[in-house]
């Protein structure tokens, strides 16, 4: 608990807010380590960081416990006041997003035909994703339609953008546009 | 939402239609639970009996598509047990507005219609309007023309008996629904309907919220705590990302996007007269599209080249998913980008959006697995990867806590996410990917004379040396400048139409308003007054948290009620004040002209009742889905006569003689969305491993399903193959003495990650909406039996 | 020393399950996929990685109304556990705050708890050791006593976010639990607070909304008084005389034969499925 709250105190003091209230989570009891423990408390010596749900549009705070350089518990944010610290399973499980086999951990390509993935590196990937958009854009570029300046492409399309953050949904939608790509879409259609 | 979830707790009636919140948005039942602690009730209107239902005090059945005919019923309801709240309605709504003659409804079909293009022309449900443009009214709400009356005599078809008959609701739970909610019609009580996409996805998806927005403007009860009209976002930023224009038609802070189909379109000029209403606030648009143009030409947008609006790509159709689909199985796309998406799980009618993805030259994906559409080459999707020649690039992308940056909730507060670690292997944030993408493709157009590369030359990209962007400078930009000083602007009210202001969305503009204070940022949890927290984080626009709080006041300025006030009119002061940020100038007192019009986003200030904007009609007006087992009984047009059908093997019809029973689709809480993000992880896969179908015991019976047997569910488009869950929970419907059976599955399985099942996508149609081409998810015809 | 009550509200409770994957998440516990079981519940019953289960109940109730009941099912932490009291090994014991948690170091696997457990949420794991031999642990919901050493709530009450559950003072979540049982009663007259004395009372207790067979629960579970006899007779006797192993025998042939409950004996391979 003291742990916590020293680690509270550095993100409180990281976000700049004042009059946050704490530990609602507290029994109010300070009689410690009166069992022997053959572990370390879980969370001790955990840095915790505040961030907000990745799932639906309630917005709930969760707090991330790293150690060792992986996530060790993720809980409820008790100081965000729409969710006091409280969630539901998929909030709560925050932590196999890091931890999961599954994740991707390595650009890959697929070849026309081809079966399989292969591992690139990002350098190729994107260099030739940059290729194909220019070679894609260039070949089906309209300046102009029935005397109207229109400067698009629609041979390109951009899906997505959910569960980007917002300055990332800005970055996005302002290249997208920036390259004449009209078949832009994302998920608040389906 | 006009709302937020804190605020649900001050609720005297939660009516939740189109919407299951205890399983798909669980942090609302805190406050909702505390709404119940504080004598409040939940009313569950659902096709089933779900763990919202279980919560409420009250529950009514209807089947899918059919929120039309139940809430109209309630608005007659309303009407004829004189439960509305007249001097709101009066004061703050078009009631009292005129309509021209010639309008008429007839048959299902409003004036205008042309049944070739099957459009109508709007010009036909005008409002009758003084010489010097002002509408005519008429304040006793009797004339025959007056919106009021219309709309009486709209929605007098919608009695009890034939609603019932249509909904297959039983009549005495349609009643006490009726009670329960418009008794919140009273000075002093305030309702609030929360809705999802079981609202949303029908052919008639923006007229059932029409009509929710239509009783609660009814009823009193928009701009009031525990009031409000509440969708309910099923994404993390789906607000946000709505917000910064990821839709064909907007820019950002909804500036709709230039036509290319639209003559005065063609100069900024002509946009901007075209689409500026002379009244409301919108009649500052060209402010906020020059400071947009601004901010993304910078100093290549110039008066004389109209501020680079010539460099925007200007459409000349309707670019959204399933026309994009539609297009792409049309061999007509080249490249998609994928953000975090997953379409062959997701998409409607899913195997023929999967058969789209192979007509790509290329497909470049960013995500956190490989998921079914990323995979859809593979021989796990039924593909044979050698007749395949989409080129695919898959990019592992950092997950939400492995990097910085802001989301924005349903509430739309604008919340802050920090960095706790850094991302797994070599996966990186998306914010990195576009940047670096953008510079590689700035240095591949480098040098280039041609004219079609100015506009994306003239973008302008500068967000710091480093190989990562500088998210702060993002941030800047998003809110604007002052450009002749070069300091943050203050806020949106500060924006101007000559140039010498940027912002990357007006209505965000004011979350940073100096150095060093980003709002979203904001961990200050003290309560403000009324549970509004008006120091955490930011809410848009202008850290407003209860929209249209106006009208939480009476025309003189003072509350309605004490128990719902939020803001009043401060004689001394000569400003409105509360415990919210008025949505309203603040200093603008109730006698000033329009100092009683709430609704300032309107041209005349007040809400529309009658809305002569949709494309389907200035009433909602109930039409049967794409696919419905039953004629439509309010008229012999069928399906809304608005939308556009695509026709032929990328669509396929069922007929109800094949198909007899109704099936929607809906989430669990375990997983999310297309379950990419949950199915991939193992604790949330054990709790909901299985692709199941509940179906009502009746149901079972007839067709000699047991529960936990497996079974194929069929509709036109394909079919798939489940377990059966037997429920109580489903009761056939009494449909005009006709008894039909819904069923309701899952759409979060694929046939990637820890938890694997059939695709319920594969059977649900490419119909849209007819004013947003939202998909018709949630009722379509199916057939089931036991599988072999 | 206060004892403190796990309180359990199940008309509160929305099934959200944040509870099982909280538990998970606090104390590592791996997933166990598991078969389709025909609604939307995931286990049959806790289990050795599954310490706590939501049970889903389609009821209908006596004026033919549909009830949809919820119910998180996790270790009693009763005040006179039959676990603690069949223990051959002394393995299992109380804490000062009313659980009952169950030493690893000195659990042989016998099984007798998993046998005893009148609500049987106690299960054996298999393990094998690094030279290939099996053993076995009993597992169970330890009301995260580590976690109340630190002054925290359980991880499954801390997330929980309708107040279904809450953490506090035995004597004020009882009062608490009488207090809601009469709001309630209105809409579920069957409602009860189910807090057992034939265990002696439970550290976990819950405001019902149906009567205890409703949820599979027995209506007056007791610790067999043979098991007291066990406990407090022939255990440290048998101890003294025949040494452990030997005793384990002997426990089980007590178990098996003795105190047999509900006619079941120990099932073979010792697992916990009631099945």
């Amino acid at each position: 608990m003291v742990e916590m709250n020293l680690n509270r105190r550095q993100f409180l003091k990281l976000s700049g807010a004042t009059a946050a209230t704490l530990a609602v989570v507290e029994l109010g009891f300070n009689e410690k380590k009166a069992y022997a423990k053959s572990k370390e408390f879980k969370i001790a010596k955990a840095t915790v960081t505040p961030t907000i749900c990745c799932y639906c549009g309630v917005g709930c705070g969760i707090l991330v416990h790293t150690k060792n350089n992986t996530v060790v518990y993720t809980e409820g944010d008790p100081d965000n006041p729409i969710n006091e610290g409280k969630l539901c399973s998929k909030g709560t499980t925050l932590r196999q997003l890091y931890t999961s086999e599954k994740r991707l951990t390595k650009p890959l390509y697929r070849a026309p035909g081809s079966s399989k993935w292969e591992v690139k590196d990002w350098d190729w990937m994107l260099d030739t994703i940059a290729k194909r958009t220019k070679d894609t854009r260039d070949s089906s570029f309209v300046d102009v339609e029935n005397g109207i300046t229109v400067n698009k492409t629609e041979r390109i399309a951009s899906l997505g953008g959910a569960a980007l953050d917002n300055e990332e949904t800005y970055l996005l939608a302002k290249l997208m546009r920036g390259l004449g790509v009209t078949y832009l879409e994302h998920q608040a259609r389906i | 939402m006009t709302n937020h979830w804190n605020d649900l707790q001050h609720t005297d009636c939660a009516l939740i239609i189109g919407a299951n919140p205890a399983e798909n948005h669980p942090i609302s039942f805190r406050w909702l639970t505390k709404a119940k602690e504080n004598g409040g009730k939940i009313v569950s209107v659902d096709p089933r009996y779900t763990r919202t239902s279980a919560q409420a005090d009250v529950y009514a059945p209807l089947r899918s598509g059919t929120d039309i005919p139940f809430i109209g019923g309630m608005i007659n309801y309303a009407l004829e047990n004189n439960l509305i709240h007249k001097e709101y309605v009066a004061n703050y709504t078009n009631a009292a507005f005129i309509v021209k003659e010639g309008f008429d409804f007839n048959d299902g079909l409003f004036s205008g219609y042309d049944e070739d293009t099957r459009t109508y022309d709007k010009t036909k449900w005008a409002i009758e309007t003084t010489e010097d443009g002002k509408p005519v009214k008429d304040a006793t709400l009797t004339h025959p023309r007056s919106v009021f009356q219309l709309m009486k005599k709209h929605y007098s078809r919608y009695d009890i008996k034939t609603v019932t008959a249509v909904t297959g609701t039983p009549k005495e739970d349609y009643l006490k629904v009726c009670e329960t909610f418009c008794a919140t019609g009273k000075v002093g009580k305030a309702g609030t309907i929360l809705y999802a996409m079981g609202t949303t996805q029908h052919t008639v998806g923006s007229q059932n919220v029409r009509i929710y927005a239509m009783l609660q403007l009814l009823l009193g009860n928009i701009g009031l705590p525990g009031g409000g009209i509440n969708a309910m976002r099923g994404e993390s930023n789906v607000q946000g990302s709505t917000d910064f224009g990821l839709l064909f038609d907007n820019l950002t802070g909804y500036l709709g996007a230039p036509k290319a189909t639209v003559p005065e379109h063609a100069t900024l000029k002509g946009f901007l007269e075209k689409e500026t209403p002379v009244t409301g606030y919108w009649s500052n648009k060209p402010k906020f599209v020059v400071s947009l143009l601004k901010a993304w030409y910078g100093k290549n947008a110039t008066k004389d080249n109209e501020f680079g609006y010539q460099f925007l790509p200007k459409g000349n159709k309707n670019y959204s998913h399933i026309n994009l689909f539609n297009a792409m199985y049309k061999g007509e796309l080249d490249g998609t980008f994928l953000f975090g998406t997953n379409p062959v799980v997701g998409g409607p009618n899913a195997g023929k959006e999967k058969e789209a993805l192979g007509k790509l030259k290329w497909l470049v994906a960013i995500d956190l697995w490989e998921t079914e559409t990323s995979a859809f080459w593979q021989k796990e999707a039924g593909s044979n990867p050698a007749e395949i020649n989409t080129e695919v690039f898959l990019l592992p992308a950092s997950a939400s806590f492995e990097k910085e940056g802001s989301v924005s909730n349903s509430s739309r507060w604008m919340q802050y996410r920090w960095k706790a670690i850094d991302s797994r292997g070599e996966a990186r944030p998306d914010l990195d990917v576009i940047h670096e993408l953008a510079l590689k493709l700035k240095k591949l157009y480098t040098g280039s004379t041609k004219s079609a590369d100015k506009p994306f030359l003239a973008l302008d990209w500068n967000y710091g040396s480093g190989d990562e962007p500088d998210i702060d400078l993002v941030c800047k930009e998003i809110n604007g400048y002052d450009l002749k000083t070069g300091k943050l602007i203050a806020g949106f009210g500060a924006l101007l139409d000559d140039g010498t202001t940027s912002s990357g969305n007006w209505i965000y503009s004011g979350f940073y308003p100096e150095e060093g204070k980003n709002f979203a940022k904001r961990r200050d949890n003290k309560d403000t007054g009324n549970a509004n927290y008006l120091n955490w984080s930011f809410a848009w626009p202008a850290n407003r948290r209860i929209l249209y709080n106006r009208a939480s006041a009476d025309p003189s300025g003072r509350p309605w009620s004490k128990e719902k006030e939020v803001i009043h009119w401060d004689a001394a002061q000569k400003l409105w004040v509360g415990n919210d940020v008025p949505d309203f100038k603040p200093i603008v007192s109730p006698t000033e002209p329009g100092g009683a019009n709430p609704f300032i986003m309107n041209k005349d200030g007040v809400s529309l009742l009658f809305a002569p904007t949709l494309n389907d009609g200035p009433f909602p007006e109930h039409y049967e889905p794409f696919e419905s087992p039953v004629p439509n009984a309010f008229s012999n047009q069928q399906l809304n006569p608005a939308v556009v059908i695509i026709e032929g093997d990328f669509n396929k019809k069922g007929t109800k003689k094949n198909f007899p029973i109704v099936a929607t689709t809906y989430r669990v809480s375990e997983h999310w969305q297309s379950g990419s993000m949950t199915r991939n992880q193992e604790w949330l896969s054990e709790l909901a491993g299985h692709m199941f179908v509940e179906l009502s015991e009746e149901l079972a019976k007839e067709k000699g399903i047991k529960n936990k047997d497996k079974i194929i569910i069929s509709s036109a488009r394909g079919k798939i193959k489940a377990y059966a869950m037997v429920t109580k929970r489903f009761k056939p419907y009494n449909v005009n003495g006709k008894k039909v059976h819904q069923i309701g599955m899952p759409w979060h399985f694929g046939f990637k990650g820890f938890a694997t099942g059939d695709t319920a996508n594969r059977l649900t149609p490419h119909i849209g909406d007819a004013n947003t081409m939202i998909p018709e998810y949630k009722a379509f015809l199916c057939d089931i039996r036991r599988a072999d | 020393m206060t004892k403190y009550v796990k309180y359990v509200d199940v008309t509160k409770c929305d099934g959200c399950r944040a509870c099982m994957v909280a538990c998970k998440n606090w104390n590592d516990l791996p997933a166990e996929p598991t078969e389709f079981l025909g609604s939307v519940q995931s286990h049959v019953k806790t289990t050795a990685d599954t310490w706590n289960v939501l049970q889903y109940i389609e009821h209908e109730n006596g004026k033919g109304d549909l009830e949809y009941l919820f119910r998180h099912s996790s270790c009693f932490h009763c005040t006179d556990a039959a676990c603690e009291k069949v223990c051959p090994e002394n393995a299992i014991s109380y804490t000062k705050y009313g659980s009952v948690v169950i030493d690893q170091d000195k659990c042989v696997g016998c099984g007798y708890c998993v046998q005893n457990c009148p609500f049987e949420v106690i299960s054996l794991k298999e393990y094998k050791d690094k030279n290939g031999k099996e053993y076995r642990k009993a597992h169970k919901c330890t009301m995260c006593t580590d976690r109340i050493d630190e002054g925290l709530q359980p991880a499954c009450v801390t997330t929980c976010h309708t107040g279904a559950m809450e953490f506090g003072n035995r004597e004020v979540m009882i009062q608490k639990a009488e207090k809601r049982v009469k709001e309630i009663q209105g809409r579920y007259p069957n409602a009860m607070v189910y807090n057992p004395e034939g265990v002696g009372g439970t550290h976990t207790v819950y405001v019902l909304a149906e009567k205890p067979s409703v949820y599979g629960l027995p209506e007056n579970p007791k610790v067999p008084t043979s098991a007291v006899a066990w406990k407090d007779y022939a255990q440290p006797i048998g101890k003294m005389m025949l040494g452990a192993t030997t005793m384990a025998l002997v426990g089980a042939f007590v178990t098996n034969k003795l105190f047999n409950k509900e006619g079941k004996g120990l099932d073979e391979n010792g697992g916990g499925s009631d099945e």
